[in-house]
């Protein structure tokens, strides 16, 4: 119950406020999104599985949001940030495949 | 998972999708007690932010759209602008090449021989554009303020540095032979005595031969005098001015012989 009020008010508060990014923030928030996204659709895959942790999620969307992060910020200094944040947006890209993939097999058995 | 499993993957990606549950779900399990409250707390937390992130982002994304297309937008108009003004130009250059070369041509047809011997020696009457300006001492009767011999030749000479093609004085044609000066009271031009009201007319294109009389040393003098002495003079375009020719006897040579050049 209660993730699904989070998402809820969390998506409320979003179109609420309307928050504007900071300029610095900007490149890193479309990354980071997507890697939260990685995290969630693992989580709910293990909850599908029974398997489902909240500290192994805790950690898994924290430490995938500041790595992505990281990441493109690191791609910046060296010149080659569009590309790697492609890289990253393709790794985890194929994660959540993999991953909706396995809920859809595990839901429709097929 | 096996540490045989972890390689058999062969292909990065194939890794990927292979390992693509965090294996900490795999391994974390078996310890764990079951969640708490607090971590399910924490759990709604994250779920919040990341909510929170993804209509952030995508709000933001809806924002800068509008600002990016106008951009995109003008700077679009901006090449097509540009472009017209790169063909406009191009074609401009293309025009006056083709001028250039039919001038060059003309210019060639010629043999860089003037057209007409008789206009340039003076000998004949002409007629085209020009200008006419009009001179006249200054009304206070002060010495300063009349026109002298001198003034006419500055003025003439000017007329040539501005580019006319045939110079009169009072209808008296400036030719190769022609002096200009004071004889006794009256000026005279090819020994004739003319009196004031002095009008001088010069054949050239107006608008050019205005501006580049005013513009050379000859029209400053001439604006000088009219502001400091009270000279009057004006400059009028004409689009149609006849020049008579230079009376004979100033066109008649005596011991002149031709050198005949070698070529």
């Amino acid at each position: 119950m209660i993730p699904v009020i989070g998402l809820v008010v969390g998506l409320g508060l979003g179109l609420w406020l309307q928050p504007t990014v900071p300029v610095w923030l900007q490149p890193y928030l479309p990354i980071a999104v997507v890697a939260a996204l990685d995290a969630v659709v693992g989580a709910l895959r293990a909850l599908g599985e029974k398997r489902f942790n909240d500290r192994v999620f805790v950690i898994s969307f924290i430490s995938n949001v500041i790595i992505a992060s990281a990441m493109v910020f690191l791609g910046d200094q060296l010149g080659v940030g569009s590309q790697l944040s492609t890289g990253v947006i393709v790794v985890l890209g194929i994660r959540i495949f993999a991953n909706a993939a396995a809920i859809r097999r595990r839901i429709f058995h097929a | 998972m096996s540490e045989e499993q972890h390689w058999s993957a062969t292909g990065l990606l194939e890794q990927i999708s292979e390992n693509a549950l965090d294996d900490d779900y795999y391994i974390v399990r078996a310890s764990e007690p079951r969640p708490s409250r607090i971590s399910g707390l924490v759990v709604g937390v994250l779920l919040t932010s990341f909510a929170l992130f993804v209509t952030t982002a995508a709000v933001q994304t809806r924002n800068d759209r509008p600002a990016t297309e106008l951009e995109q937008r003008t700077l679009a108009a901006d090449i097509k602008e540009r472009q017209k003004l790169l063909d406009e130009r191009r074609a401009t250059a293309a025009g006056l090449s083709a001028e250039v070369q039919s001038l060059r041509r003309s210019g060639e047809a010629d043999g860089g021989q003037p057209a007409d011997l008789g206009v340039l020696a003076a000998s004949e009457s002409v007629h085209g554009p020009g200008i006419v300006i009009a001179a006249q001492s200054s009304r206070n009767g002060l010495e300063a303020g009349r026109i002298t011999d001198r003034d006419l030749q500055v003025l003439v000479n000017g007329l040539w540095y501005a580019g006319a093609e045939a110079v009169a004085v009072n209808e008296n044609r400036v030719g190769a032979l022609t002096s200009i000066r004071t004889a006794g009271d009256a000026i005279t031009v090819n020994f004739r005595s003319i009196s004031a009201p002095y009008t001088i007319v010069a054949l050239g294109d107006s608008d050019s031969l205005r501006t580049r009389l005013a513009q050379n040393p000859a029209g400053a003098y001439w604006e000088d005098r009219r502001k400091r002495s009270g000279v009057q003079y004006a400059v009028t375009p004409s689009s149609d001015v006849t020049l008579p020719a230079a009376p004979k006897e100033r066109l008649a040579l005596k011991h002149a012989a031709n050198l005949e050049v070698s070529r």
